[in-house]
């Protein structure tokens, strides 16, 4: 597959920081004999190169959202614009890895470079890639999802750290129409499918590109951000959580109004989900009741760190990720102040 | 045609196909509202985009009018549900949401896709009253206090969804920076983007 080396360097050339690891040729594998990366790799090479607009619906804990899309792409570069159909109206614009997202009721335009979309496919290529060791995939033949005929794959985890998922791919062009995200038991904790799909549909990167730089009467805001370690920061994971790595550490302004307190936000991934320790100094006035919280297939857990009499009120942790609880609790119990 | 009625008719169509941002949406919508000129064009824009889509989508206007007519009858006729909300809220969480003793009844995947419709049902019926982003509480290591806000009082702690703005804050941080997968770029980002984020 040289495409798939192409696509490598292409992500590379984007992703620009992201470090380079041996890049081995993808096997050559029928659909039934595809392991979980050569799926993953297939579905990636197909949202790269198609262009479509479509109409997607997420449903998550017993709510729903849906937006309408359009994605070009010319063979380098991305372009996509996703308009909110539900909740308060929104316009995101992403080219490549820059993303802006528009907010006509407060009139923000809030820009932001999402170098985590430029890590794939190092992700899949690496080595040592958990993705094959902590997930089976299995061919479950094909359904029709918004009139087109799509391939089935389940990606079932092979431990009760991480869920499983089922993902429908369109049979001619591989493009991702409809994702499931399970529990242990197989329930669907959230999905996310086109009602309508038009592919090969007429989208012109240069009108998307005039629409994105169009920022007039609108405040433009940018994220700030300082790349850090966890080391740096005074903070290491004592056990680490099977298949997880670390992938990046930031330090960000807690909330606007509170300028001065910064807070870590350590991000761990194990391919297919992603986990984020959010750590700040503890607050009594903002920090209340720990406890564990469940939204779709995102869960949430908050809880009071390395407290220590007499000093100070110690940290405050609050761990996100498309995880099970148990998940997070490891995580938690894993943390260890060094300073 | 005057270049006036000109400009209004070019507004409706840019609408139509999605064209339009911020001020000119409102513009255009404004128009849609006032003018019954505007609103008949409005219309024929998109059925000249479903006759081009499709031969059976191309009914005329008076069947969409007639329905809606139909549906404001039989709304006066419901009798009224005061506790509709209410009730939504107070999405039971499963004690069992927390087990992870494996994949045993993995094979069976689709074990919840009845119930995740009516989840969904649930959902469209409190969109209107509650857009914000829920949690639900999975369990409980300490006593409710202060930083959640219940969004009910009374019941179960451990039942109730509740909205947090400094949870949402991290969520949406989580999704722009934490959202490490291989799944981020099929599916990952267009989920986040469409996902109701909180302003930040």
């Amino acid at each position: 597959m040289a495409g798939a080396v192409m696509l490598a360097a292409t992500a590379l050339a984007q992703g620009g920081a992201a470090t380079s690891p041996p890049v081995a040729p993808a096997s050559q594998a029928t659909p039934a004999e595809r392991s979980a990366a050569d799926w993953l790799m297939r579905l990636h090479e197909a949202s790269r190169r198609r262009t479509y607009i479509g109409t997607l619906v997420v449903t998550s804990g017993g709510s729903m959202a849906s937006s309408r899309i359009w994605h070009v792409c010319d063979g380098q570069q991305q372009m996509e614009r996703v308009e909110s159909l539900s909740g308060a109206p929104r316009s995101t614009f992403r080219r490549n890895d820059e993303v802006i997202t528009f907010s006509p009721q407060t009139k923000v335009a809030v820009a932001e470079k999402r170098e985590s979309l430029g890590l794939f496919p190092n992700l899949l290529k690496a080595p040592d890639s958990a993705i094959d060791q902590f997930y089976s995939a299995r061919a479950q033949g094909s359904e029709r999802v918004a009139g087109l005929e799509a391939d089935l794959v389940q990606l079932t985890p092979k431990d009760a750290l991480r869920f499983g998922y089922r993902i429908w791919s369109e049979k001619k062009t591989g493009l991702v129409v409809k994702l499931q995200t399970l529990d242990a038991e197989g329930r669907v904790l959230e999905q996310v499918a086109f009602s309508e799909l038009q592919l090969d549909a007429p989208v012109s990167m240069d009108k998307l590109t005039q629409m994105m730089r169009n920022t007039d009467g609108y405040t433009l805001e940018k994220t700030e951000l300082v790349k850090t370690s966890a080391a740096a920061e005074g903070w290491q994971l004592k056990k680490p959580v099977p298949g997880f790595k670390p992938m990046s550490c930031y330090r960000r302004p807690a909330g606007a109004a509170r300028a001065a307190d910064t807070l870590v936000q350590w991000v761990f991934s194990d391919g297919l989900a992603s986990v984020s320790l959010f750590i700040e100094p503890f607050d009594r006035r903002r920090h209340g009741a720990e406890g564990t919280m469940a939204m779709g297939a995102t869960h949430t857990l908050v809880r009071r760190l390395a407290e220590r009499p007499g000093q100070d009120g110690g940290w405050w942790l609050t761990a996100v990720g498309e995880v099970p609880a148990a998940t997070l609790q490891a995580f938690a119990q894993g943390l260890e102040r060094r300073k | 045609m005057t270049t006036h009625e000109m400009n209004e008719r070019e507004l409706v169509s840019a609408l139509a196909d999605g064209q339009l941002q911020g001020d000119d949406i409102a513009r255009a919508l404004a128009l849609i509202e006032r003018s019954e000129e505007a609103r008949a064009y409005w219309h024929a824009c998109h059925l000249v985009g479903d006759v081009l889509r499709a031969q059976e989508l191309a009914a005329d206007a008076a069947r969409d009018a007639a329905f809606v007519a139909r549906l404001r009858q039989r709304l006066q006729a419901e009798a009224p549900q005061p506790n509709l909300v209410t009730a939504i809220e107070l999405v039971a969480v499963g004690a069992d949401s927390e087990r992870v003793e494996g994949q045993k009844n993995f094979k069976d995947p689709v074990a919840n896709d009845a119930s995740l419709r009516w989840k969904l049902v649930a959902g469209f019926a409190s969109l209107a009253a509650v857009v914000a982003v829920g949690w639900q509480l999975v369990s409980q290591d300490g006593t409710a206090q202060g930083g959640a806000q219940l969004a009910q009082a009374g019941g179960e702690p451990a039942q109730v969804m509740l909205r947090d703005p400094r949870l949402d804050q991290l969520l949406a941080a989580h999704q722009q920076f934490g959202g490490t997968s291989a799944l981020q770029m099929p599916a990952g980002f267009l989920r986040n983007a469409t996902f109701e984020r909180p302003a930040r």
